[in-house]
């Protein structure tokens, strides 16, 4: 590849890189694409964010007061739909884009007109379904995981949230092609694999589960698609076939999807704590075997979503026991982290802040999933609030935490320019706040009873429901801070030194001036 | 020759059977970890970490049934 990317063709391509919009339309740079990604990640964020307000703010009393049932369902439904596949994942893909090339000493990703491809469907996948909200029945209502029979009887709105997951699996696979083979095949002279930085290794294994389960989740959208318009029965028990089908179909590619959007997660803050410990990470090797171990494991759990579906105890127990088990090596990581900080010269940035509270907060997430693997729990609280504030835990301050520290992180190797320490500082205490506000309360709910996916309550659940609601306007509101400090670093923040943080060994750190040129490593470096 | 080569393979599956081990509970020693690396390509490591994965849907469903009876 270095061959390829050589001094004369890197110059010849700069000279001839179109400008202003047909640069972003054509780019087949890894930094262009990387840049698109976490922008559109962010829009969809809002958009989510927006739709997220409109459900706390309905929730915000008992009664019907702004949303209609039938809109209240669309927007749980879309808002479940545009964070995951919209917001989470992209900004993910956006990450590794950036950083994986740069992690490795590749000049490029692998396949670069196919990136350029990956992304160019993402926009026309969030077209339909934000404008399936104004087609006739509205946007699909049957919540994200949309089971039959609900998704079987939507108007238009249901065909296309299908075609858009149709794009957002095409999108994903051909993103997880290009990462996979980039990382096997351009890593640079003496990179070996054991040598990786984590937060690559995560994506390697993330990527190897997203080209396992993204085609399960194509197929049973294909089958609901053909039962709406083909006269299949595959999941109508009238014609033979059952919905509980679908639910073992869709939640093989959903558990594991819970941790598609969590392992690169991992990775990123395997990155941060070190740097900031001013320490190796402890255990780097048993971070790698943890990953590898979690993904297999993710993928022999997921009736646990379906216990109360009606299974039989051989079914309950197997999936309780190897649910649990997942919690051995995720308590592995979470041991690390807390070794590689144990004794070190720890230092408090922002990225470290989100770090720390991941770990923190994720684990109170995790604890909640061990509780709800247990099936005469879970059978009790499936469907409840308890199961909404759970995965809040592990996804917002999980997955959506450590974005954030690694935007705070590499922003300055992205842009040159540092953002603000304070307005960053604020960011966090405030989202820590709000976003314990919001959910704590939630398992109170949960546990006393209130149902997901409901307009309204009865008047018992006021009070926590008026706590989180307030918590979620704030933690909205807090957003556009980050929104403004990114924005404010971009424009005018502070020349960034050439190693802004002294602890940070990895190779887009050590070996490539701030900002990161837009062509890096066209002659590979060596690695030690 | 046959001697060796089946001592090779003998040592070889052992060695694949702890490194999945390690994978399964998420624990390796930095020394062990480079010595797989030595050794094991990455076609020992995929099969074995599938039939690895089999035993252990195998063990569960196994404790499962011993539970129930």
């Amino acid at each position: 590849m270095a061959a390829v990317h050589g001094d004369t063709h890197g110059h010849e391509h700069d000279d001839h890189h179109p400008s202003g919009i047909m640069r972003w339309v054509t780019t087949t740079n890894h930094k262009d694409i990387g840049t698109m990604y976490l922008w559109f990640s962010f829009t969809m964020f809002l958009v989510g964010g927006f739709l997220a307000m409109g459900i706390r703010a309905e929730l915000y009393q008992p009664g019907i007061q702004i949303l209609e049932p039938e809109l209240f369902n669309q927007f749980t439904t879309l808002h479940g739909l545009i964070m995951v596949f919209g917001a989470i994942m992209p900004a993910f893909v956006g990450f590794a884009n950036w950083q994986v090339p740069l992690m490795i000493g590749a000049p490029d990703m692998a396949f670069a007109r196919m990136n350029n491809w990956s992304f160019w469907l993402l926009p026309v996948a969030a077209t339909l379904l934000i404008g399936s909200f104004f087609v006739p029945g509205g946007a699909a209502a049957g919540g994200w995981t949309f089971y039959p029979p609900l998704s079987t009887q939507g108007g238009l709105g249901v065909d296309m949230m299908i075609f858009s997951v149709h794009i957002l699996g095409a999108s994903s696979i051909m993103g997880s092609i290009n990462i996979i083979t980039t990382i096997l095949n351009m890593r640079a002279p003496g990179m070996t694999l054991m040598k990786m930085p984590m937060f690559v290794w995560t994506w390697l294994i993330t990527a190897y589960l997203l080209v396992l389960v993204m085609p399960v989740l194509a197929g049973v959208v294909t089958m609901l698609l053909t039962d709406r318009h083909f006269g299949t029965s595959f999941f109508n028990a009238a014609g033979g076939g059952d919905p509980v089908l679908f639910q073992h179909i869709f939640w093989f590619f959903g558990h594991p999807e819970v941790y598609i959007m969590i392992l690169p997660a991992f990775g990123i803050v395997s990155e941060i704590i070190p740097t900031f410990s001013r320490k190796p990470l402890f255990g780097y090797s048993s971070m790698v075997y943890a990953t590898a171990s979690i993904a297999i494991l993710s993928c022999v759990v997921w009736a646990h979503h379906m216990f109360t579906a009606g299974m039989p105890a051989v079914g309950q127990l197997f999936f309780m026991y190897a649910t649990m088990l997942i919690a051995v090596p995720t308590a592995v990581k979470v041991f690390n982290w807390t070794a590689t900080m144990w004794r070190g010269s720890m230092t408090f940035e922002t990225p470290m802040l989100f770090s720390v509270g991941f770990i923190f907060l994720f684990v109170i997430g995790g604890f909640s999933g061990v509780i709800c693997a247990i099936v005469p729990i879970d059978i009790q609280v499936q469907d409840t609030y308890y199961v909404i504030a759970h995965f809040h835990y592990v996804l917002v301050s999980g997955a959506l935490f450590a974005l954030f520290a690694g935007a705070y992180y590499w922003i300055p190797k992205w842009t040159g320019r540092m953002y603000n320490e304070t307005l960053g500082k604020w960011h966090f205490w405030l989202s820590m706040f709000f976003f314990n506000l919001t959910f704590f309360v939630q398992h109170f709910l949960g546990l006393a009873g209130m149902p997901r996916r409901v307009p309204d309550y009865n008047l018992q659940f006021a009070d926590f429901n008026m706590i989180s609601s307030l918590g979620a306007f704030g933690f909205g509101l807090t957003q556009l801070l980050f929104l403004y400090i990114m924005i404010n670093c971009i424009r005018s923040g502070e020349k960034a030194p050439q190693l802004p943080w002294e602890g940070a060994k990895t190779l887009e750190w050590t070996h490539l001036p701030t900002p990161a040129p837009y062509h890096s490593f066209e002659k590979p470096p060596v690695v030690n | 020759m046959d001697k060796i080569a089946e001592k090779e393979v003998n040592v070889s599956i052992w060695q694949i059977a702890k490194a999945v081990f390690a994978a399964f509970i998420g624990i390796r020693k930095k020394s062990d970890l480079e010595n797989d690396a030595a050794i094991l390509k990455p076609i020992h490591v995929v099969v074995g970490g599938i039939i690895g994965g089999l035993l252990f849907v195998l063990g569960v469903v196994l404790l499962v049934k011993l539970v129930l009876s």
